[in-house]
């Protein structure tokens, strides 16, 4: 990226504003990632001991169960979570769309949980669903239903932290989706309706396939940003019962900052990055070319 | 949209905004009762709808070793941070609306990879980097590390808002003899000024939430906010009223911000994904 600035023509002065950025983007990404692809190579636990190992930590990894376990778990929560997102929000912003007064409102309440921050979304839902002193197990209780375990138990944690992150979320698929909705043209829904279309034929035969760029670049962030799922499940469950909901950055975390595999868990985000990466590329070829993502 | 009369079908609409509306609000107000409850009745059952709040776990968490410091340390990230991210990304935003920078389509995938990709990518080299140039646990650390998302963000934002600018007012100004810095900052940045605010508003919003990073490149001295309530876990048992009025002090400053600034919120989380 420094071309950028070499490169320039005479006429071409747009190059030099983005020298910072291209620093600064440099410094906190370019290089780290190098160090990793770098340190992956050795066997480097905060010992003194340094030795070269070559690609044995990417072979070992491809071996390791609890590294294979948090990818598929990694890869389950996303599927989940984003699923249910992408209904919930599309529901959503179909049935606030209608609203007449109160409309902006209901829109300005239902955007208030993407406000609140990963850690602090733990704490209210491991309130909320505490076996012992939760709401929700009251809840069940008063309704003559068993006490679920949520977040405790095997069966259920995954469930459960899924839909925490749909809580959390869904505002965020709600509101672009309601914006795509709106910026729609209503000459095809008018034509449609004159020719009899029914509301069923209309959603699936105007308004899915007209929003689809839309739905995609909202299915592109979600599912990105549920894969590097961390806060809420460290926050909840700390990756158990057992490793049943350990993320892959759940995992990097305890291989780097409790167990000091410095170079283990270097090899193991570069892998993971490449996965993430590669997500993300076949979601920009479904893209419309051209498209700006944000 | 037409207007519609009270029919059943809107009925049934209003009836699914307002469940949405209460699931949506309902856990964090639960946070707010937990945490204003006297102890014994804090877990009740069946809880008391009514009763006198008490704010004694307000008082006694700021009495908390290193949580006052932990949210002062959150304000100083948070300005810093967001005054950084807009000083960088505000001429890349420019450029890029402005010019045919060579390599812009690179510069736009580069800024979309550094948002996207999985923090510990970054912050597990930037741990040990950080131990060697004693950035560890320093606001100027997570102010740095923290541009990793806020330039990206920023650019897309603030690109949109200047390119609502109309291009021949930019261009008369070249002509009168203006520098690009200076249309930049004379012509263009007082009619993005909004614009910028809201990017502010929402970058700030951002850093002031996020915890991967904060968790792993911070201890005691530069800990945030964020981090302090995760703390209230403890070893031995979880203070759970401590920490709910922890987390709601740590929710209110940016319901007050999403408050103010909603319309801009909207505008903000739907730019550029809506065209």
């Amino acid at each position: 990226m420094t071309l950028l600035a070499r490169r320039r023509r005479g006429r071409d002065r747009g190059g030099r504003f983005l020298v910072p950025a291209v620093i600064l983007l440099g410094l906190t990404s370019v290089y780290p990632t190098l160090y990793s692809l770098y340190m992956s190579l050795y066997d480097w636990n905060w010992g003194h001991r340094l030795n070269f190992v070559g690609l044995r930590n990417y072979l070992d990894l491809l071996t390791d169960t609890r590294f294979l376990g948090a990818m598929w778990n990694t890869i389950v929560f996303t599927a989940g979570a984003v699923s249910v997102e992408l209904v919930l929000g599309l529901g959503t912003a179909l049935v606030v769309g209608r609203l007449g007064l109160g409309r902006g409102l209901v829109r300005t309440l239902l955007l208030v949980p993407l406000m609140v921050g990963g850690m602090i979304v733990s704490v209210i839902w491991k309130v909320m669903l505490d076996p012992t002193l939760g709401v929700i197990g009251l809840v069940l209780q008063a309704a003559g239903l068993p006490r679920l375990g949520f977040l405790g138990d095997p069966h259920m944690a995954m469930l459960s932290v899924v839909m925490i992150d749909a809580w959390w979320q869904t505002a965020f698929v709600f509101i672009v989706l309601s914006a795509g909705l709106q910026a729609l043209p209503v000459e095809p829904f008018e034509a449609a309706e004159v020719d009899g279309a029914g509301a069923w034929q209309r959603f699936r035969y105007l308004t899915l396939p007209l929003l689809r760029p839309t739905i995609l670049v909202v299915l592109m962030f979600r599912t990105v940003d549920c894969l590097k799922v961390f806060a809420i499940i460290f926050g909840t469950t700390g990756g158990g019962p057992m490793t049943i909901t350990e993320s892959v950055q759940v995992l990097a975390y305890r291989m780097a900052f409790k167990q000091l595999n410095m170079s283990v868990s270097m090899t193991t985000m570069v892998v993971f990055a490449a996965f993430a990466l590669l997500v993300l590329l076949a979601y920009q070829r479904l893209l419309p070319s051209g498209e700006e993502p944000a | 949209m037409r207007r519609r009369r009270l029919t059943p079908a809107s009925m049934v609409a209003y009836a699914i905004a307002a469940i949405a509306t209460l699931l949506s609000l309902f856990p964090l107000y639960w946070l707010f009762v937990i945490s204003t409850k006297v102890p014994r009745d804090a877990f009740k059952s069946p809880p008391d709808l009514l009763y006198v709040p008490d704010f004694s776990k307000y008082v006694q968490i700021w009495k908390t070793a290193g949580f006052a410091d932990a949210y002062i340390s959150s304000i100083l990230v948070v300005l810093l941070g967001v005054a950084v991210a807009l000083v960088v990304a505000t001429p890349a935003a420019y450029a890029l609306v402005r010019f045919r920078v060579r390599g812009g389509k690179w510069f736009r995938l580069w800024l979309l990879l550094a948002y996207t990709t999985p923090e510990f990518l970054f912050v597990i080299p930037m741990y040990v980097l950080y131990q060697q140039f004693g950035l560890y646990d320093t606001v100027i650390g997570l102010v740095i590390v923290y541009q990793v998302f806020a330039i990206p963000f920023a650019v897309w934002l603030i690109q949109a808002f200047l390119g609502e600018v109309p291009r021949e007012l930019g261009d008369s100004a070249r002509v009168d003899g203006a520098t690009e810095l200076q249309t930049l900052l004379r012509v263009y940045l007082p009619l993005a000024a909004p614009g910028l605010a809201a990017t502010a508003i929402l970058v700030g919003v951002n850093m002031w939430n996020e915890v991967t990073i904060a968790l792993s490149l911070t201890f005691d001295q530069a800990r945030t906010v964020q981090v302090a309530v995760a703390g209230f876990r403890g070893y031995a048992a979880i203070r759970w009223q401590e920490m709910a009025a922890a987390a709601v002090t740590a929710v209110v400053p940016m319901i007050v911000f999403a408050g103010i600034a909603q319309r801009y919120i909207v505008r903000g989380l739907t730019f550029g994904a809506v065209k």
